[in-house]
């Protein structure tokens, strides 16, 4: 066991665990945001996506020991009041079902949307492929990511 | 059974002022004698109005994605004529005193339907008594008075008075015996998209998932289990496992013997640990020898071989009508024969299969998400030895269920190792587990064959074998379109895997067999197969007659039948009228384009058409789903934005399972694991929806689950008609479609 010294949603956190312990793992069960979820463990599904240093990872995948110094940022931090412009866009086409996956969604949609402003289908495609949703709400997220798209032009 | 309004609804003074109505049911009054006087309060299904004019309903049906949660209470606000933005819900929890006395379950496709009437009569009853208090304090007739958006509103004067002013005198009346319901042309929030209520939620991070508790002194758990079904623990080392940071105890799992042979636990080893990935981690690192038993010869093949082998011992036909076999033997009859196979399927949700459970000695509490809360009661109760009445189930909304939270095995296993350790734990099933040790969709066999005469369909045979009994889910009985001689047979043979309900149960396996042999029969007959429907229904349902006996003081079981048949025709019938109207399947039709029809009715409430597009092409698959649109009867769509999102979601579902899905079993063990190869559709793979609900003012029907089961078969409809392959089987491969 050993402490690490993260930079979450702003905030410095002091953990201590075992240097191959999952980023996800830390997240929900040492810090208790329980935001990020966990789906797989195998980064094939992308519901514990997070930022760090502004891109999107598989939190599952991610050992403890390479975060300090990084900038991690989960759903929790994406905003302050829950407005981020894809957040809103969420509510607006009111996207979940279940809405255990969502959180993922709006993760690699924010980076994705941070990335290119204005994406094509492709791009959201390539962008959104890693994340499953098993209520099948695709559509309404690929409306959700436009509608984040336009706002954020006008 | 009948009762007059002042026995169905109660009415009390919210504590702190404010009506309360309460749902009592027949037989309950009994209950809440025999038990303590407050039981009432405890019961689903109440609306309270307290002195600010918020509205808080008491939700015991599970929120898993469907939308009941919001669904039933706009039912409720409707009838009301509440302000919506003064809906609140609360989660009543469960009790064991809704056994046998309410409906406790949520499943089906059945909550909205189910509680249309029951909502809108709670709703109606509560306005009424609001006007009745605002008639009292202004001294005028309650034919002067409406009710709108929280107010009860003057005719012909601007004075008005909110709910809120209204509660504490409303509370005081009588229930009235009689109400008035809506007429559908004056809703104002049924019919209308409303946002989902856990929306806000949910794009926070917030949401009461089971996954997420939290409790003081909590410990985490993973169970290392026999991947054979129903294999024993010979021996395990843990020295390893308990050198892991975190880990604080292993111990052995017996096979637990639940209330439902159906629900046995595997045995296993438990790791108990400081967090969830102490104890994944503690697992890795265990040596455990099985005794794997008899199950270890279990494998696709020998669920084949078993199938071949029931399919020369069916007995007496379930349903029979005309003589099947002496017209097969007339001159001039041709008979066409075709079988159909679904494998096993997973259900795979997003948020793994958990539970929470803290035994103190005397009580257990769970928290879980669960569609069957007296299951998990039931169960766990036999289980770890504790009676009924101390076990306290908390229903925590799931990230997805399906069918696959109808089970109570987490609970069962979380309450017994909490048990064990005299602390309160936290079981979560690593996606592995999810996966190898579900409640898998059956598989199935489905045999058809038709008698064919001077060019007419005269005669149909169907044969089912699958891994599950008679009785659990079945379909196929209510066959909808007509034809003079049929017989129906059904076979089991054991699946020896834990079989289990998941969206559309064997509707989605039956369909499968039912609406693509409909297809090869018009295509025999040179009929469009959209027209060739269009006959076989237009006729009239004659004598119904199953070899099944009727139940003592029941309605005789072929009468039944035959009204529940006519009603189902009827929305096929309905369905097919606005294909026509809108001229769907021809514009579906162009070069280069495969077209295919299927449609089914679910449990015969509601009904789903899908038009599939399919073009050939150069994918990894070697075709390409262009468009699917969707047509429904479900009577009235509570709310459209849900609606559409079960059809669209119930097309991925099926979608899903048609190019990825099947579960192979070798040695007894399933081997298939996690995403990567139990695939799921992703977001580039999703056709073009256009869904279509026929208008209506009848009340609703289901909507969770009816898209499943045409899908498939319009798809291998589709496929056959662009690529002249019939495809019989699930998944589709691409060696399929190119062989």
């Amino acid at each position: 066991m050993a402490t690490y010294q993260l930079n979450i949603n702003g905030k410095h956190m002091s953990v201590e665990a075992d240097a191959d312990t999952p980023l996800l793992w830390v997240i929900r069960d040492h810090l208790k945001l329980y935001g990020t979820k966990y789906g797989c463990g195998i980064a094939q599904c992308g519901a514990c996506t997070v930022h760090i240093d502004g891109t999107p990872v598989r939190s599952c995948v991610v050992p403890i020991e390479r975060m300090p110094n990084r900038n991690i940022i989960t759903i929790e931090g994406l905003s302050e009041i829950g407005d981020h412009p894809v957040q809103e866009a969420w509510k607006e086409i009111d996207v979940p079902q279940c809405g255990y996956c969502q959180t993922g969604q709006i993760m690699s949609a924010a980076a994705l949307l941070d990335r290119i402003p204005q994406p094509t289908d492709e791009e959201i495609h390539r962008a959104m492929k890693g994340n499953v949703c098993r209520c099948g709400t695709y559509p309404r997220i690929m409306n959700a990511i436009k509608s984040a798209a336009k706002t954020q032009e006008s | 059974m009948k009762t007059s309004r002042r026995d169905f609804l109660k009415v009390s003074t919210l504590a702190g002022g404010g009506l309360m109505l309460t749902m009592t049911i027949p037989g309950m009054a009994k209950l809440v004698q025999n038990g303590s006087e407050n039981g009432l309060n405890e019961l689903n299904h109440f609306l309270s109005i307290d002195l600010e004019g918020n509205v808080i309903f008491q939700l015991t049906a599970h929120e898993m994605g469907q939308g009941s949660g919001t669904g039933l209470p706009m039912i409720l606000a409707e009838e009301l004529g509440a302000d919506w933005s003064k809906v609140k819900i609360e989660r009543a929890g469960y009790d064991k005193k809704f056994i046998g006395v309410i409906r406790e379950t949520t499943g089906g496709s059945g909550t909205i339907q189910d509680h249309w009437d029951l909502m809108r009569r709670m709703g109606a009853t509560a306005r009424e008594m609001l006007k009745s208090a605002a008639a009292d304090q202004w001294q005028k007739a309650k034919d002067q008075l409406t009710v709108d958006n929280g107010f009860v509103l003057e005719t012909g004067t601007d004075r008005k008075l909110s709910f809120g002013e209204l509660a504490a005198a409303a509370s005081k009346l009588e229930v009235p015996e009689e109400v008035e319901f809506k007429k559908p042309v004056d809703f104002k929030i049924v019919g209308k998209p409303v946002r989902n209520l856990i929306t806000d939620q949910v794009v926070v991070g917030d949401g009461n998932y089971g996954i997420n508790m939290d409790l003081p002194d909590m410990v985490y758990a993973s169970i290392e289990k026999c991947p054979v079904y129903k294999g024993k623990l010979q021996s395990f080392d843990d020295s390893e496992a308990l050198k892991v940071n975190g880990v604080t105890q292993v111990f052995a799992m017996p096979a637990l013997e639940p209330a439902e042979d159906m629900n046995h636990i595997q045995e296993g080893v438990v790791v108990i640990a400081t967090s969830t990935w102490a104890a994944f981690k503690g697992r890795k690192a265990l040596k455990v020898t099985w005794d794997l038993g008899e199950n270890v010869t279990n494998s696709n093949q020998k669920i084949e071989e078993q199938f071949a082998k029931a399919g020369e011992q069916f007995e007496n036909p379930v349903y029979s009508q005309g003589n099947y076999n002496k017209m097969k033997k007339e001159e001039g009859v041709s008979e066409i024969e075709a079988t159909y196979i679904n494998p096993h399927q997973a259900h795979a949700l997003m948020e793994p299969m958990n539970a929470t459970a803290h035994y103190n000695g005397d009580t257990c509490q769970l928290w879980v998400g669960t569609q069957n809360a007296s299951s998990v009661v039931l169960n766990v109760a036999k289980a770890v030895d504790i009676p009924d009445d101390k076990i306290k189930v908390h229903t925590q909304n799931s990230g997805g269920s399906f069918g696959r939270r109808y089970y109570p095995d987490t609970s069962i296993e979380a309450a017994y190792i909490s048990k064990q350790i005299q602390k309160p734990v936290k079981l979560t099933w690593s996606r592995e587990d999810g996966i190898q040790h579900d409640y898998f969709h059956p598989y199935q066999e489905s045999r058809f064959s038709a008698l064919l005469k001077d060019n007419h369909f005269v005669g149909m045979e169907v044969k089912l074998i699958k891994t599950v009994p008679y009785g659990s889910g079945d379909h196929l009985w209510e066959q909808p379109y007509y034809v003079e001689h049929l017989d129906t047979y059904l076979k089991a043979v054991d699946g020896l895997v834990h079989q289990g309900a998941w969206r559309s149960v064997q509707v989605h396996s039956s369909s499968m067999g039912k609406e693509c042999f409909i297809d090869e029969v018009a295509v025999e007959l040179g009929k469009d197969p959209v027209a060739f429907r269009q006959e076989l229904l237009a006729k009239e349902i004659e004598t119904v007659k199953f070899n099944r006996p009727t139940r003592p003081g029941q309605q005789p079981f072929d009468e039944i039948v035959k009204e529940f048949r006519t009603t189902l025709r009827k929305n096929y019938r309905s369905v097919l009228s606005y294909i026509g109207e809108h001229q769907l399947w021809e514009k579906a039709k162009s070069p280069g384009i495969g077209r295919g029809f299927a449609m089914e009715d679910f449990f015969a409430n509601t009904v789903c058409a899908h038009i599939v597009e399919v073009e050939k092409d150069d994918s990894d698959w070697g075709i390409h789903i262009k468009k699917i649109t969707s047509v429904l009867d479900c009577g009235i769509v509570v709310n459209p934005h849900f609606g559409r999102g079960q059809v669209e979601g119930s097309i991925v579902w099926a979608l899903s399972a048609l190019k990825y899905g099947g579960i192979d079993i070798k040695k007894g063990v399933v081997q298939q694991s996690n995403f990567h190869n139990n695939k799921l559709l992703r977001i580039d793979e999703v056709p073009e929806i256009e869904v279509h609900f026929v208008p209506s003012e009848e009340p609703p029907t289901g909507l969770g689950e009816p898209a499943t089961p045409p899908l498939a078969p319009a798809v291998l409809n589709a496929i056959f008609d662009a690529t002249g392959k019939r495809i019989r089987k699930l998944p589709v491969k691409r060696e399929d479609i190119l062989a």
